[in-house]
């Protein structure tokens, strides 16, 4: 079964038309990537996907059962978790609490647990410690665990997201453009941890820009412009279509990623 | 209870202190459209407009229009100093918009206390602009103050209007609320349009509170509430939109004048602020709808 | 498995001497004036009253960074209640104090529940209305409350038999009761409850992407909030031993904000040592009695412009105590 279906989403601002008839699947297992240029309605999907925004028409499967328009909170719990094009970290907290805040699905103390920490609710905190330093680990983030997250170079608080969201244990993660503003050695890094996410049974569903590290991890690509879905398939497929090409057609990075897909040469051509 | 033979007279009357909050709700717009903040210190330039007259025309016998127009220039200038002491330090260290509401009501607390230890607490009031008995039009008494209420905001409205479309600065105004950066990029000088906009508000407050006072009184403390009915004004009009604002006020003295016919008179405040609630709860933005 | 100190006790922490300093200042102050006694205890207990409420407010505006201008308005419930129970009903004052919280708690649920859908100047206007709708009626419901009369013969607080008339015992109560408020702040803090509010506070997108709800987080932090500002309420009333709409009006706003920002708006000590330097400083200016909300706006605004998280962030590094 897939892990999320979506048919015939379409999403209408006004006349304007940000989403248009879009279906695919993301497969259960493995990495897919979402490509296209500029504009094309990419992130305007996620927020489609993930609940902040309502279809004009169209359905959104997660796991077989509809979660068509419904809240995005109600989403996530359902295990379908985002992260976002510009990093939306809890910046007064620490980078050790930020990920703790992504164990808060996991977790059920409320407010009397607070104010009077029954045993259950210690051993709930002592889980949830444990679990939020395995995954700073797992980012590489283990000695900033008691530093505030906005004191983080930019890199580092990317992975802090994405650590924060993996904390929430999601079946299907969303990563908007997690690579935006990485250096190659931590594009190198993240392709990395993608990777393992997946490996150890968490679909991804991630879009990017950047054609190495979408070529590097993704099991299948689908290729959106104008809002419409152009192209779907394996990187090797989606490199050669002409129509994907004829759409990066363009002066400066477009060109060179395309080249970079016509080549199949994943060396060269770095944004 | 209720009695109802009184409605037209105490419609008149609601329509004339609903000018007098259209006036204040103008104001706020006025700030607001130029720079997103709510500027709770309105009513003090509400009370000082009375307050410096009559001190002016009672203790040092100025002649009443001259003291006015001292006292809308003086409050004017007021304006300015709480934008330029207040609230630009706070523009500029990007402080949130609640710190900046805040600050603005702790201002305008600083000049109610300064104008008690100046003044003390006693009421005043102003003698009415022209001493004759009220017109009977069909059995509705109307007051000559509430002609000089009534006509004096139809026409500042109207001088506002004129200014906002024919006058260069008024234009570059009207640039500076609807795009702030693209404002500053055409070469607008958008702090110089921030304090202009601070003195035009308290102009405009201060005439509001020389309009009223002859018809009840003025004191240290009248700020607050002539600010919330301004504030209720604004809503009510659609934020963002000086002349909606003025309809609001318009609105608020006539609802508030039919409630203190059903309810008495104890409750009136409890109406505004109801009607305020009211129309935050199911309508934001008013009932013109939100500018932009 | 290896169990390491921090995973067993996750809220010990190496103690920072700045950090307790404001702990050692106000337990200085409060230890001075159990030991004086007189019109210092009577000062300080004030101060711990302003801090039960600053606590409350702190634990909306600070940890779930929302906006209410309107808090004294549970205040004014809490305090009212207890009056016309206790004073024209005989109620004993514990059952009346806790019927004051729980008709708060009802009351900031109806009116949180529309009012906090809103946002920005919208919140803090709508929240400043209830603050005045609620004077409006202490004002205007003479039947109960007597209006600006105000209502006096309220007898000292007690529990069952025992009623506590004395400065010093006074002073003890208050301080078990702000002890108790801090120590619940602090619980709050470290708990899933606590890291969902600040959550909430620092990106409500974010926070709703993680699976929290946000509308009922913001809620809760409401609620408690006005149960907090309710027993404030109630204590002042029995503490003063008189009650009219004034004491609850927006002077008690102002001065109220002016301590959350004077302790250190977000931390957990703030409340009490912002109530305590607010409430004292006036007392060494006794004789400018008039000038003393002149100083509290002045001073606010200054506070607001050049130590917007409070003074308490001056000496701790982030905030977080």
């Amino acid at each position: 079964m897939s892990r999320l279906r979506l048919e015939g989403v379409t999403r209408r601002f006004g006349g304007l038309v940000a989403v248009d008839n879009v279906s695919f699947e993301v497969p259960a297992e493995g990495v897919t990537a979402i490509i296209g240029p500029n504009g094309a309605g990419k992130t305007t999907l996620f927020n489609l996907i993930s609940g902040s925004l309502p279809p004009s028409a169209g359905r959104i499967l997660f796991e077989g059962a509809d979660i068509t328009g419904r809240p995005p909170a109600a989403i996530a719990a359902a295990g379908l978790v985002r992260t976002f094009q510009l990093v939306k970290l809890f910046d007064d907290l620490s980078v050790l609490d930020n990920v703790k805040v992504g164990c808060h699905l996991r977790g059920s103390a409320g407010l009397f647990g607070a104010l009077l920490r029954p045993a259950s609710v210690r051993s709930e905190e002592a889980a949830v410690d444990t679990r939020a330093r395995e995954l700073l680990a797992f980012a590489g983030l283990s000695a900033f665990a008691d530093e505030p997250a906005s004191g983080l170079p930019y890199g580092r608080q990317r992975m802090l997201e994405l650590a924060r969201a993996m904390a929430a244990g999601p079946r299907l993660i969303l990563l908007d453009e997690p690579a935006a503003g990485l250096n190659t050695e931590e594009s190198a890094e993240l392709a990395r941890i993608i990777r393992r996410i997946a490996e150890e049974g968490t679909s991804v569903l991630l879009i990017e820009h950047d054609m190495t590290l979408v070529m590097n991890t993704a099991d299948r690509v689908v290729v959106v412009d104008f809002g419409r879905k152009i192209a779907e398939g394996t990187p090797a497929e989606v490199r050669a279509n002409p129509a994907v090409i004829a759409a990066y057609l363009g002066t400066g990075k477009p060109a060179r990623d395309a080249a970079v897909m016509a080549s199949g040469n994943q060396e060269t051509a770095r944004g | 209870m209720a009695d109802w033979s009184y409605i037209p007279q105490v419609l008149v009357s609601g329509l004339g202190i609903g000018c007098v909050y259209g006036l204040i709700g103008i104001g706020f717009c006025v700030i607001y459209n130029a720079s997103g903040i709510v500027n709770f210190a309105q009513g003090a330039f509400v009370m000082l407009g009375g307050m410096i007259t009559h001190t002016l025309f009672a203790r040092n016998g100025v002649p009443l229009p001259l003291a006015a127009l001292i006292a809308i220039a003086t409050v004017a200038l007021l304006g300015v100093a709480i934008e330029r002491v207040v609230v630009r330090p706070l523009w500029n260290r990007k402080a949130t918009m609640f710190v900046m509401i805040l600050a603005t009501l702790a201002a305008q607390i600083v000049v109610e206390r300064l104008t008690l230890i100046a003044v003390g607490d006693q009421p005043k009031t102003l003698p009415v602009f022209t001493d004759r008995p009220p017109l009977m039009i069909g059995g509705v008494a109307i007051g000559f103050q509430l002609i000089w209420i009534i006509g004096g905001s139809l026409t500042i409205v109207g001088l506002l209007a004129a200014f906002f479309s024919l006058t260069k600065t008024g234009k570059a105004m009207r640039a500076c609320s609807i795009n702030r950066e693209a404002a500053a990029l055409q070469g607008i000088p958008v702090s110089r349009m921030l304090a202009l906009a601070f003195a035009l508000s308290a102009a405009l407050g201060a005439i509001a509170g020389i309009l009223i006072t002859p018809t009840q009184y003025t004191a240290f403390n009248v700020g607050v509430p002539f600010a919330i009915s301004g504030f209720i004004a604004a809503i009510v009009g659609g934020f963002g939109r000086p002349f909606g604002a003025f309809l609001g006020g318009l609105l608020l003295g006539l609802l508030q004048a039919l409630a203190i016919v059903g309810f008495g008179a104890g409750l009136k405040n409890v109406a505004a602020l109801s009607v305020l609630l009211l129309f935050l709860f199911i309508r934001p933005s008013g009932i013109l709808g939100a500018a932009k | 498995m290896t169990i390491s100190p921090a995973i067993t006790s996750p809220e010990r922490r190496p103690l920072r001497l700045p950090g307790l300093l404001p702990w050692l200042f106000a337990v200085l102050v409060v230890g001075y004036a159990m030991v004086v006694g007189g019109y210092a205890a009577t000062v300080v207990s004030f101060a711990l009253i302003y801090a039960v409420f600053v606590t409350g407010l702190n634990l909306f505006m600070g940890f779930a960074a929302q906006v209410s201008f309107g808090q004294n308005a549970f205040a004014a419930i809490g305090g009212y209640l207890s009056a016309v129970l206790t004073a024209t009903y005989g109620w004993s004052p514990l059952p009346a104090m806790v019927l004051g919280i729980v008709a708060a708690v009802l009351a900031a649920a109806i009116v949180g529940y529309p009012a906090l859908r809103l946002k920005g100047h919208y919140l803090a206007m709508g929240t400043l209305a209830i603050g005045l709708i609620t004077y409006e009626i202490t004002v205007e419901w003479q039947s109960v409350t007597q209006g600006y009369m105000g209502i006096s013969g309220i007898p000292p607080f007690g529990i069952g038999p025992y009623e506590i008339t004395s400065d010093r015992g006074q002073l003890i109560l208050l301080s078990l009761v702000v002890a108790a408020s801090l120590f619940a702040a602090a619980r709050i803090r470290r708990s899933r409850f606590g890291r969902a509010l600040s959550a909430v506070a620092g990106s409500e997108e974010a926070a709703v992407a993680l699976g929290i709800d946000v509308a009922r987080y913001k809620l809760a932090a409401f609620l408690l909030s006005a149960g907090f500002a309710a027993m404030a309420g109630s204590l002042f009333v029995h503490v003063v031993g008189f009650v009219s709409p004034e004491v609850f009006g927006l002077h008690m706003v102002i001065v109220t904000f002016t301590m959350l920002y004077v302790g250190g708006i977000g931390t957990v000590v703030g409340p009490l040592v912002g109530a305590l330097i607010v409430s004292l400083l006036p007392e060494t200016f006794r004789a400018f009695k008039d000038y003393q909300d002149l100083a509290y706006g002045a001073a606010l605004i200054l506070l607001l412009i050049y130590a917007p998280r409070g003074l308490a962030s001056l000496f701790s590094p982030r905030g977080r105590s």
